[in-house]
């Protein structure tokens, strides 16, 4: 166990992160919405030690109600439409929608006309938009920042 | 009596494993893909009056392949009763689930939205207080009609449908894919084109089992540990991204060949960098051996024993786990994996701890492996005419969840049914069964422990 601790020490000091300087928060909600699995494991490691968002106040919660963003991930399917609607009006003012990758956006999604719905924003409005195939754990991390600032 | 089931009940007789069952476009017909090492074989039965016999009584793997083609392509199966509905999401709880009586059970029902970064799906549990009874696992919430809407496209085309399907197997669909097309289309990989596929599904392998050992920890609530494999885990991608531009080796596989160029700084690089992640990853591995109240959580934990996993067709990590020495690996004659042989532990109990050791011990052989493969730069490569065309073609691949079966029914150049039969596929009704007797608690461990995909499932 000591053994791990020291690891994770040691990875924290060789990639050198920045010091948080922020003192606010936001709180994370996420919402697959039908992606190919790619972005979830990339926003899994954005809490991993390459990266460590808690330490900017960037936590994933677990349930909408304690959330301030929701961030959704691939194009909006037929039968994910309900649970997302669901889980955005269960969040409380303000809340602010992010679309996460590319399939979110509405870009190069692949499917039957009658199994999605469309982009994110076809059906909620969108404050954030982070592309990529998947976007990497660096530019989720980035986009979030960004977000916290405003 | 039907010569199809006689057929199918023949093969099984003399070995043959179920890998697969799929309606043809339109509905005409159903076909069963059996498998004995490197060996495949389809039968076919025609549709009747919307009808075909079911396979369920000889093979209960073909379950969810049964009930799938009864939802998206309308065929009805004789004798397999009751026929609930997997993919169609329209009928109502009394439908699709099971019914369970007895002292004051109640139902739990769980998503499709998880309280983590986790993919949609809906559980519901019937227990009693925190005793699990039965689980009815609902999927196909992702479900966005990948394999349909692959249909009509060029052989070339819908590989993209095929990776699409799951990003953490987007290597082992791409390549199950290819080999199906290349089958149909009676090309011969060389050997060139063999190594750098099985390098890239070892690629595949190596981030996707760090990763489950760290879901195991999370399971648990050993944030350490969770921690120390995560970081493994990325820098497994980031040697993905640094070998082919992405971090989850989009677009490295195609059909018919590779541009892949591997330069010998390229090479070197990469194996270095795999020894110090096999240096790093045994020394945490080590840790967590030794952590007790990490241990004390795994044994006797969601068991799927070696019967259990042959009768409901699990396979990879979890059906090695309970003591079955079956991997695709050791008969892939289009991949260059000559002389594997499967591992199993020694302890082949069938349960969490198992199913972790399991990959523990297949990290060991992907870092062999890798390094091998590795051994010399990579160039591009094809394949080449050397066997007989056909109008369908099967592609078999290893997947770090299990085999994964790819049919690819052509008529010339185009796509006329595409089916993906991904490990997690398979894997799926042995979860439910495993989570049986334990406590709620426990069914996030029991679940990260196979670490199944929700995607490639849904399709």
């Amino acid at each position: 166990m000591l053994t791990l601790l020291r690891d994770l020490r040691r990875i924290r000091r060789d990639i050198a992160l920045d010091r948080p300087v922020r003192g606010r928060s936001l709180a994370l909600r996420h919402v697959d919405a039908g992606s190919c699995n790619g972005c979830e494991h990339e926003l899994t490691l954005v809490s991993s030690p390459y990266y460590d968002l808690q330490r900017f106040g960037l936590g994933v919660v677990a349930s909408p109600r304690h959330a301030d963003v929701l961030l959704v991930t691939g194009p909006v399917t037929t039968r994910m439409h309900a649970p997302l609607l669901v889980a955005y009006h269960a969040m409380p003012e303000p809340r602010r929608v992010a679309a996460l990758g590319d399939c979110a956006l509405g870009c190069n999604v692949l499917g039957t006309a009658e199994n999605i719905v469309g982009s994110v924003e076809a059906v909620l409005p969108i404050d954030v938009r982070i592309p990529g195939c998947p976007p990497t754990p660096d530019a989720i991390a980035q986009a979030l920042l960004e977000l916290i600032d405003r | 009596v039907s010569a199809y089931r006689e057929s199918v009940a023949a093969a099984v007789e003399e070995g043959w494993r179920f890998a697969g069952l799929h309606a043809a476009a339109g509905g005409s017909c159903v076909r069963t893909l059996l498998v004995r090492d490197a060996a495949v074989r389809l039968e076919t039965v025609a549709v009747s009056d919307g009808l075909a016999p079911s396979l369920v009584d000889l093979i209960p793997a073909a379950g969810w392949d049964e009930r799938e083609a009864h939802d998206l392509y309308r065929v009805g199966f004789a004798g397999h009763e009751p026929l609930r509905p997997l993919v169609d999401h329209d009928l109502d709880l009394a439908h699709w689930t099971v019914p369970v009586r007895g002292n004051d059970p109640y139902q739990i029902a769980v998503g499709p939205i998880h309280a983590g970064v986790i993919e949609s799906g809906h559980f519901r549990f019937h227990v009693v207080g925190e005793r699990i009874l039965h689980v009815d696992a609902r999927l196909f919430y992702k479900h966005r009609g990948l394999e349909r809407a692959a249909e009509g496209k060029t052989l070339d085309d819908g590989i993209a449908f095929a990776a699409r399907a799951c990003a953490a197997c987007a290597v082992t669909n791409s390549v199950a894919y290819a080999h199906a097309c290349e089958d149909a289309l009676g090309l011969v990989p060389r050997p060139e084109l063999a190594r750098v596929r099985t390098i890239l599904l070892e690629l595949e392998r190596l981030w996707s089992h760090l990763n489950d050992i760290a879901a195991v920890c999370a399971g648990v609530g050993l944030a350490a540990g969770n921690n120390g494999f995560a970081a493994l885990a990325e820098r497994a991608r980031r040697l993905n991204a640094a070998l082919t531009g992405h971090r989850f080796l989009f677009g490295s596989v195609r059909v018919g060949g590779s541009a892949l160029t591997f330069d010998e700084t390229m090479t070197r690089g990469a194996r270095a960098e795999i020894d110090a992640i096999h240096a790093d990853s045994e020394r945490m591995w080590h840790e967590l051996l030794f952590n007790a109240s990490f241990q004390d959580r795994l044994p006797g934990i969601g068991v799927v024993g070696v019967a259990d996993a042959e009768r409901l067709g699990a396979l990879g990590p979890a059906a090695r786990a309970a003591g079955l020495e079956e991997d695709v690996r050791a008969a892939s004659s289009r991949l260059a994996y000559e002389g594997f042989r499967p591992v199993v532990p020694r302890r082949a109990a069938g349960d969490v701890q198992a199913r972790l050791e399991q990959r523990a011990l297949e990290l060991l052989q992907t870092y062999a492996l890798l390094d091998s493969l590795l051994a010399r730069p990579v160039e591009p490569a094809v394949a080449e005419a050397g066997a007989r065309e056909d109008a369908i073609g099967v592609g078999r691949v290893e997947s770090p969840r299990g085999a994964t079966s790819c049919i690819v029914e052509r008529s010339g150049e185009r796509i006329e049914r595409l089916r993906l039969r991904t490990g997690s596929y398979a894997n799926w009704p042995a979860v439910a069964f495993a989570a049986v007797d334990n406590l709620l608690p426990d069914f996030p461990l029991i679940n990260k422990s196979f670490e199944l995909c929700y995607a490639c499932v849904d399709r």
